[in-house]
């Protein structure tokens, strides 16, 4: 704006005058109009010098007199007319003093004393006193003019009065390029008439008679009233009054001159042309320096106006800035948050273009304005004016305030704008944390607490209590991780808020659930921990109980059912004193019923605990004992049935006892018979033993020998048979022993037996001698030492049995000859136990474990060896090969033991 | 006549009862047998060799009398008998006949004192 200013500066200056002057640029300097102390004595000296020239005349120059008068007249009119008066006769309207003094004080702007209201002399002469006084009180000193002269209207000093005013009101202020008065006067004219080439002002008198001077300074000022050009030299008379016109009717000038006194003068009145003159400098100069006035005051006024307008520019500026400013400012300062990441950037943005768009010319403005200002201040100084004070809070001070608070109010958005998208970015990435974290949590937590809630334990075996607690445990595990998790969420959701998340309710809400959540869940877990433990302990001790039961009811038990086997047991008794203990063991047993009643009791009384527990607690009682089959009925049932059996037990043990008891009649019964036979056949048997080994006698003598004991032993017979019959009763009553007697029925059967067939035998084999006798022609005494040697190893039946094992393998019960003969070498070689016969084995083996068939056929009898070849079992230890005798087990199996 | 009885029914009815043993591991057993019907004898276990495998599976006897080997019902007599546990190889199966003794019937204490 005030670069504008300057670029269309175009000052039009309006100078005002009272009458119109043309407008014009001022170029020039102004000049400086001044007040200048002039000597009027040197002036009044000169008037008076040419009042003594006149004086020398004695008179004034009636020409002189006549402009004088006329010109004066018309001076002094145009200034009384101001007054509202005028005069007609010069010499006598001034007599009175009263106009006199009127004219002073319009010419002078002053008040002159009251004048006297009279009419006397003295009055008048007072009046024109106080003119003259006054006249003199302006430094003027009137020589000669006394007021008497001018009441008496003396027309000479009259003029000469009215001269000393207009000389100094009117033309003693002129002041031309520093020449005063009359000079500066005639300065002036000549100035202003030098472009006109046919005007040449000298002086006042001659110089003005052509009338061009007077036209040319009319033209001068006014070129719009007189076209000069056409104006002739020798047109003096219609140069002059054209002047004389032009000056009334335009210039506001009375015609103070009479064109055709000057033409016809040769020396015109200087004073009238002077005075004339003096009207127009007074009407131009004045104009002119009021026109000057008025263009320095214009240009003064330009400038102030120009100050002003700068002034006022500024103001403007700076109140536009200032206000822009505090538009601004709180805009700045206006740190409200965004919610989201964009309308933050929007602002952003928006800052930005204030940055490069919006403040940068304001920038420029506040620069300008300090331009502004500080030429401004610089014109004033230079122009004298004070200094410009902008108004209260325009001032430089405060727009520079203003602006640093701008800038600093800028540099705290800036800061903000950036922490806050920084904050706002956090947010949003703390925002998505928080959600995708509280969402993972979600997921996780999804169902745990319906599955906390369970009442699974209730119907859970230990086991499955116990499997339910390892579960728990693991779930512990896994709550304690997402504790961390929760923590996390939680510390989130807490920066959220810290950092003002625009949405932190939401936020606040859902961790609050979370957290809620998350407690209960500790609360559920806990609960659910006791509540599993507490079951477990439940089963735990349900289950030690079981595993007492268990262990005492199995004892219980088997003691049960071993009592009830013994209780039933079939005994079998064959002695008083056996069915005596029995009854004895009875009734002991019978002895400790109580106690095994308490424990029976206390069995029980597991059971109920255990029912006791499971209907306390409401679990479901697994009804099974997992430790034994056995239950609570059965004990009890079998506990009955045992009571049952006891007296049952009683009843047969005395019927028993009874019969053991006729049992034991019986047995003497056969004992006492049967000590009698048995040595019988022992004696006979002797006998008969006796009679083999004695070898005296013929065979046939023998044999004799036993056919009588032959008869005496079937004589004999019917005792055994009776025995027979004590012995069936026995048998019928079940007797198997019989302590009275060492003789069974057996026994003497046997002895019987063995008797009659060692009889037989005896005799057989004494016929069988006798045959081989006569057969083979053996010699008694051979037959004798056969005899004894086979008595010698007559180890009675079982050896005999062995024996005939040996010799009559296929039962034929024939002994050949040679066999019984091996047997014998067999036999009679020191091989008493089956070791030996290993050992002897062994030798023939050659140390090995088993023998073959090549060494038996080559280190025995062919017949021997064929016998053991068949007899031998395959070897089949260590180190068998095809065709290997177990030598061993055959040995031992002579002996009639086997090892296996 | 009063026939001899076999000397398992001379035993008679007496108590008795059976005894199942399961021997595993293979021979030699442990065992020495004795008698049989060669002999007129029961076929009984005469000795139990200490640390065999007989003696460690404890319910042998001595004194059992043989019944069966391997489920084959025995007749009597011990060849027999040795044949059956020789043909064993790895396991041997033995039914035995434990015979109670007279002797005064044992109180059955409480066990549970």
């Amino acid at each position: 704006m005030m670069s504008q200013m300057r670029s269309t500066r175009t000052s039009q200056v309006q100078s005002h005058t009272v009458s119109q002057v043309q407008s014009h640029t001022v170029s020039q300097v102004e000049d400086t109009v001044h007040y200048n102390h002039h000597n009027y004595e040197s002036e009044l000296e000169e008037y008076m010098m040419q009042e003594e020239d006149w004086d020398r005349d004695l008179l004034l120059d009636p020409a002189w007199e006549k402009q004088q008068r006329k010109t004066f007249t018309a001076w002094c009119n145009s200034h009384l007319r101001k007054a509202g008066t005028q005069i007609e006769n010069i010499e006598d309207d001034f007599r009175n003093g009263l106009k006199l003094m009127l004219l002073l004080e319009v010419i002078s702007g002053e008040r002159l004393p009251k004048p006297d209201q009279g009419k006397m002399r003295f009055h008048k002469i007072a009046n024109v006193n106080k003119a003259l006084d006054y006249i003199s009180s302006k430094g003027v000193k009137l020589v000669s003019i006394g007021a008497e002269e001018i009441v008496d209207g003396n027309l000479k000093m009259t003029l000469g009065m009215i001269w000393t005013i207009i000389l100094r009101f009117a033309i003693h202020d002129i002041s031309v390029e520093e020449t005063s008065a009359k000079e500066g006067l005639l300065l002036w004219c000549q100035r202003k008439t030098a472009p006109y080439k046919n005007v040449n002002v000298q002086n006042f008198h001659t110089s003005w008679k052509d009338g061009l001077a007077l036209c040319a300074l009319i033209h001068r000022h006014r070129p719009d009233l007189i076209d000069y050009s056409k104006l002739q030299k020798d047109d003096a008379l219609y140069n002059l009054n054209l002047a004389l016109e032009v000056a009334e009717k335009e210039l506001d000038i009375p015609k103070m001159l009479d064109a055709e006194d000057i033409v016809n003068t040769p020396k015109p009145d200087q004073r009238a042309i002077m005075t004339y003159v003096s009207c127009f400098y007074h009407a131009f100069a004045g104009a002119e320096q009021a026109e000057m006035a008025a263009n320095r005051i214009c240009k003064i006024l330009a400038v102030n106006q120009d100050n002003e307008k700068a002034m006022g520019e500024y103001e403007r500026l700076a109140s536009e800035l200032l206000q822009w400013i505090q538009r601004t400012i709180p805009w700045l300062e206006n740190l409200s948050p965004e919610k989201t990441m964009q309308a933050m950037q929007q602002k952003l943005e928006d800052f930005r273009d204030y940055r490069r768009l919006h403040k940068p010319p304001k920038t420029q403005e506040k620069c300008q304005l300090e331009i502004n200002f500080n030429t401004l201040q610089t014109k004033l100084r230079i122009s004298n004016r004070p200094a410009f004070m902008p108004s209260e809070g325009k001032m430089v001070s405060d727009i520079a305030g203003a602006w640093q608070r701008l800038e600093h109010a800028e540099k705290g958005y800036e800061e903000w704008l950036l922490n806050e998208l920084r904050r706002l970015e956090r947010l949003d990435h703390l925002a998505e944390k928080f959600r995708q974290k509280a969402l993972i949590y979600e997921v996780w937590s999804h169902g745990k607490d319906y599955m906390l809630k369970q009442k699974d334990y209730e119907s859970a075996s230990l086991t499955e209590v116990r499997a339910l607690l390892r579960k728990h445990e693991a779930f512990e595990s896994d709550l304690a991780a997402h504790q961390d998790r929760v923590e996390q969420i939680a510390a989130i959701a807490q920066e959220l808020n810290e950092l003002d998340y625009h949405n932190a309710v939401e936020i606040n809400a859902r961790c609050q659930k979370i957290c809620d959540q998350w407690d209960n869940f500790g609360t559920l877990t806990q609960k659910r921990r006791e509540a599993l433990e507490r079951a477990e302990k439940l089963q735990e001790t349900i289950d030690q109980l079981f595993l007492e039961f268990a262990k005492r009811t199995t004892p219980f038990n088997n003691w049960m059912e071993g009592a009830m086997e013994d209780l039933q047991d079939m005994f079998i008794v064959h002695s008083i004193e056996e069915i005596q203990s029995l009854i004895a063991a009875h009734e002991q047993f019978k002895s400790t019923l109580p106690e095994a009643d308490s424990e029976r009791q206390a069995i029980l009384g597991i059971v109920n605990e255990v029912q006791k527990i499971t209907q306390t607690y409401s679990i479901s009682s697994t009804e099974s004992n997992p430790y034994t089959m056995i239950s609570c009925k059965e004990i009890s049932a079998k506990w009955d049935k045992m009571k049952q059996l006891i007296p049952q037990r009683n009843a047969a043990l005395q019927e028993e006892l009874v019969r053991q008891q006729s049992n034991e009649r019986l047995r003497r019964q056969f004992a006492s018979q049967a000590n009698i036979i048995g040595p019988w056949i022992q004696r006979k048997m002797e006998e008969i033993a006796q009679s083999s080994i004695e070898i005296s006698g013929t065979l046939e003598d023998q044999m004799n020998q036993l056919k009588q004991l032959e008869e005496v032993t079937i004589n004999y017979k019917p005792n055994v048979d009776k025995l027979e019959g004590d012995h069936q009763l026995i048998q019928e009553a079940l007797i198997f022993d019989n302590k009275h007697t060492n003789y069974t029925m057996e026994h003497i059967r046997v002895g019987w037996e063995m008797l009659l067939t060692t009889i037989a035998r005896t005799i057989n084999e004494i016929e069988t001698q006798i045959l081989t006798r006569d057969a083979k022609g053996i010699t008694q005494q051979q037959m004798n030492e056969f005899r004894s040697s086979f008595s010698h190893f007559d180890r009675g039946e079982a050896e005999f049995a062995r024996i005939m094992n040996l010799v009559d393998p296929n039962n034929t019960g024939l002994v050949s000859f040679q066999s019984f003969i091996s047997f014998m070498t067999r036999e009679t070689a020191d091989t008493d136990t089956a070791d030996q016969v290993v050992a002897s084995f062994r030798i023939l083996a050659g140390d090995k474990p088993y023998i073959l068939v090549e060494e038996l056929r080559r280190e025995l009898p062919s017949e021997q060896a064929e016998y053991c070849i068949a007899s031998m079992p395959p070897y089949r230890g260590p180190e068998a090969i095809p065709g290997a005798l177990d030598y061993a087990s055959f040995s031992t199996a002579l002996y009639g033991e086997s090892d296996l | 006549m009063g026939e001899q009885l076999p000397a398992k029914e001379r035993r008679g009815a007496e108590a008795s009862r059976c005894v199942e043993v399961a021997l595993s591991g293979g021979a030699p057993w442990g065992f020495t047998l004795r008698g049989g019907r060669e002999h007129k004898e029961p076929l009984l276990i005469t000795k139990i060799e200490e640390g065999s495998k007989a003696a460690a599976m404890g319910k042998l006897q001595v004194g059992d009398e043989m019944v069966s080997i391997n489920d084959v019902i025995l007749t009597g007599y011990r060849q027999e008998a040795i044949c059956l546990v020789k043909g064993s190889h790895r396991t041997l199966k033995i039914v035995v006949r434990r015979y109670r003794l007279n002797s005064p019937q044992k109180v059955r204490t409480c066990p549970f004192l």
